[in-house]
């Protein structure tokens, strides 16, 4: 039952990215990569901090990621809220598991 | 019905899939909540059973998502371009990396089971409290991610046949992005996996 | 002209077995759905009877105390997973969401179809542990660890059973977010939509998003028992409490998911048999989404004796005081809204009155296990048992079995005999609290759950309980019976509105609806979807 019939709303214009943005977009994310790789072999003395920055440094990479690989960017606000209600709810199971924890 | 549910919907597709990577997102995160609390209790266990993993196979691994990452999103440029030709062509090569990819883990897993650190056997057995934890939930976490590659290459394999048929082409790509948006998926997953388990110090 | 003898119903287009249990037509699946969903919840009934018939007296009266907590086990997985998360949505989300939003279908048919099948042999697995090895688990649906580790009984299979039925479960809230974010007919929007549709979007958050933590702590259990591997075993760095936490942080939500839909239901039943419109309509909306929301940072209320912390706990029951709110917020709208209504006596109506005084017992009781000093007396005790089976059964079920009554017309263009119903619905209720009333003294006074033997002193609430359930029974198979019946009972022609003052587009269409849902489009009533001033004008 399925028709071919395309959604007439759907005709609008779909933003498409360049190859070089997408290469742009992976050399940041190799840059990062290399930094993050880098603090951890020789910056051993930011023992505490390093699992809180190697975590920011990963949280940049995956919103480069999200932002241009999966096109958040260009597509409807809706995802971007989305992605970030997700992400704000799985934190918040996070946070508040390991406060139960830490005040053992 | 200008509303009708079996109308072709490349918007509801997207949001669809969309949908089904938060609920793979929650799926591991459940396996990242029990990591933090298990070396927030274990601190020094993890540390030591890191020095296990080898950094330089994790990073060539994660350069290998990243590259693989860039490929599938240049095949949607293609495609969106009506260029199926060097779709495929990308397509392909995103699958060769997830291969080179498996390779890889094929030999740390390899390496680490040849030394007795598998659950079941004889090191394993004796590792002290907490590095268990870290083994265990190393071979969980990366196996669980390793048969997400494996469920993203054979979808990509089924882009790459309907592309070929022109099922999927420039009019009608949701296929592709969706895939792409699945492929990187598992690239984000791995992007917080290697530096918790290989980077610890 | 246009002959209705003309146009088939959805009954009526092509028949037999495979036509039904291959069907991409929303409405077949929906009663699938409801047909599996019954049957499973007979057999789970049935064994809450014979824990009852145990528990008559003090000491073994039918079976040993390891039977016993297999049965107790069985009952609640048959009953939660296999009964009360699928219900509304799945049989009634299925059936009438579309309608109600003037589709055709939701908006991805074949993997609604798939969502029953999945869900079927997510039963199939949970059934089969009564057929092998060491029996079913009997460890309690909440399959703690470390006996859920340890014990021989069939755990694994149990398990896994659980993992299967939540997939179903994420693939129907998937399909209704994207169904109500794409396919609302023109002019509705989201704040044009009926009720019942917001209780449906906001549970379907709560499936997609709760279900894959449950579902990866399932697995861990497999992977504990297939690889003798202690993931929260304290010898090696691990902990039993995580594994409560990753269940809870679902299986909290998941009370949601049973208790929105129902919500959802008084909210569409009042204002018809009011013959007026809601009160409150964006209030009770925002606050189905609010308990939504809140519902996730509750769960360790589930957990306040288990050993954690104390600054958790104290924050755990403030959250659970706060989630009361938006719920006391519909209470206060539906009684507004029957407030000088023109009220039309009828089952549905009844079911949902059961519904608002048994759910309050309920939700007050779970305040009183919200706050951690009386919490530290009653956890596991008959009061919590007392507790859940009002908000669950006394709540949800009563809204289910309302909802099947209210719908049952355009459903198969039928009528039951009414006058039966509202007998069965009275001794279904006196039978429910009489069933489960004693419960909440019993565990005042001490009564442990989970055990099949009892101390002398808690054996009057016992016996009342016992006799409570026969009643129960009766009332149900009476209800049952007497809908069954309605197919054989001489055929009325029912309108398209036959309860007369249904303002929802479903009432617009045929009874049963035509395949494709509507003959004709869909009339918006001018202000908004309880638009009782400007009633759109329905002919036949």
């Amino acid at each position: 039952m399925i028709q071919n019939a395309e959604n007439i709303k759907e005709k609008e214009h779909h933003h498409i990215s360049s190859y070089k943005e997408h290469f742009s977009t992976l050399m940041a994310l190799l840059l990062l990569t290399v930094i993050t790789v880098a603090i951890s072999v020789f910056g051993a003395d930011l023992r505490t901090m390093s699992v809180f920055t190697a975590l920011l440094i990963a949280t940049v990479k995956v919103i480069v990621v999200s932002y241009y690989f999966m096109h958040l960017k260009y597509d409807k606000k809706i995802y971007t809220w989305l992605v970030m209600i997700v992400a704000i709810l799985f934190i918040s199971f996070a946070v508040l598991t390991i406060i139960e924890y830490l005040n053992r | 019905m200008p509303n009708s549910g079996h109308n072709r919907d490349a918007e509801a597709s997207k949001l669809g899939m969309w949908l089904f990577l938060f609920t793979e997102l929650l799926l591991f995160g459940g396996l990242f909540i029990v990591y933090m609390v298990y070396r927030t209790l274990n601190p020094e266990s993890f540390l030591i059973a890191s020095f296990e993993l080898d950094v330089a196979m994790g990073t060539f691994n994660t350069i290998v998502l990243l590259v693989s990452s860039m490929t599938i999103a240049m095949s949607i440029t293609a495609i969106q371009l009506g260029d199926a030709k060097k779709s495929i062509a990308l397509l392909i090569t995103t699958m060769a990396l997830a291969m080179v990819f498996l390779v890889v883990k094929y030999f740390e897993w390899s390496a680490k089971i040849h030394h007795g650190l598998f659950p079941g056997h004889e090191v394993y057995q004796n590792l002290p409290p907490g590095e268990s934890l870290f083994f265990f939930l190393y071979f969980f976490m990366t196996g669980l991610h390793a048969l997400h590659i494996i469920i993203g290459g054979v979808i990509i394999a089924v882009v790459i046949y309907r592309t070929n048929k022109g099922l999927v082409n420039q009019d009608r790509f949701t296929l592709t992005e969706n895939a792409g948006l699945y492929w990187h998926l598992v690239d984000l997953i791995w992007i917080y996996l290697f530096p918790l388990f290989y980077l610890i110090h | 002209m246009t002959s209705t003898a003309l146009k088939l119903n959805y009954l009526q287009v092509k028949k037999g077995l495979f036509s039904w249990i291959f069907s991409v037509d929303h409405k077949r699946i929906g009663l699938l759905y409801l047909y599996s969903l019954l049957t499973f919840f007979v057999a789970g009934v049935t064994l809450g009877i014979l824990m009852r018939l145990e528990l008559l007296n003090p000491g073994k009266d039918l079976m040993e105390a390891k039977t016993y907590n297999q049965v107790f086990t069985m009952h609640g997985v048959i009953m939660i997973f296999l009964f009360i998360i699928p219900s509304i949505p799945a049989v009634f989300g299925n059936f009438f969401l579309p309608i109600m939003l003037g589709t055709d279908d939701v908006s991805f048919p074949r993997i609604n179809l798939l969502s029953w099948w999945v869900y079927i042999i997510g039963a199939i697995m949970a059934l089969s542990t009564l057929m092998f090895g060491d029996g079913p688990a009997d460890t309690g649906w909440t399959f703690y660890a470390p006996y859920s580790v340890k014990t021989g009984t069939n755990v694994t299979m149990a398990v896994l059973a659980a993992f299967v039925l939540g997939f179903s479960s994420i693939l129907t809230g998937l399909n209704f977010i994207v169904t109500i974010h794409r396919l609302r007919t023109p002019g509705m929007g989201f704040l044009k939509m009926p009720l019942f549709a917001w209780a449906l979007y906001a549970t379907s958050w709560i499936q997609l998003l709760a279900t894959p933590v449950v579902g990866i702590t399932l697995l861990m259990i497999v992977a504990e028992r297939v690889f003798g591997v202690g993931l929260f075993d304290p010898a090696i760095g691990g902990d039993p409490i995580l594994y409560q936490h990753l269940f809870w942080i679902y299986s909290h939500p998941a009370v949601y998911i049973m208790a929105l839909p129902a919500f959802g239901i008084i909210s569409e039943v009042l204002p018809t048999f009011s013959n007026r419109t809601i009160f409150g309509y964006k209030a009770i909306a925002f606050s189905s989404l609010a308990i939504a929301f809140v519902g996730y940072f509750v769960w360790g209320h589930h957990m306040f004796t288990a050993g954690m912390s104390g600054p958790a706990r104290i924050i755990y029951s403030i959250m659970t005081f706060l989630v009361a709110i938006p719920t006391a917020i519909k209470v206060f709208n539906w009684v507004a809204t029957l407030y000088k209504g023109s009220i039309d006596v009828q089952p549905p109506l009844l079911y949902s009155l059961g519904f608002i005084f048994q759910f309050m017992v309920g939700g007050l009781s779970g305040l009183v296990l919200g706050a951690l000093a009386t919490d530290i007396h009653l956890h596991d005790t008959y009061f919590v048992v007392g507790h859940f089976h009002y908000v669950m059964f006394g709540g949800t079920g009563f809204a289910f079995f309302g909802a099947l009554h209210y719908w049952y017309p355009k459903i198969w263009g039928r009528m039951y005999n009414k006058l039966v119903a509202n007998i069965a619905f009275f001794i279904f209720f006196i039978g429910f609290n009489l069933l489960y009333f004693p419960m909440m003294i019993a565990g005042l006074m001490g009564m442990p759950r989970r055990y099949y033997d009892y101390l002398p002193e808690f054996h009057l609430p016992n016996m009342i309980s016992t006799f409570g359930s026969w009643v129960l029974a009766v009332g149900l198979l009476l209800m049952l019976g007497n809908l069954i019946a309605g197919f054989w009972r001489k055929r009325e022609k029912i309108g398209r509105n036959p309860w007369g003052t249904g303002i929802t587009l479903e009432w617009q269409t045929l009874s049963p609806p035509p395949i494709t849902n509507f003959d004709r489009m869909p009339v918006l009533p001018k202000d908004g979807p309880y638009d009782y001033d400007h009633k759109p004008d329905i002919k036949e």
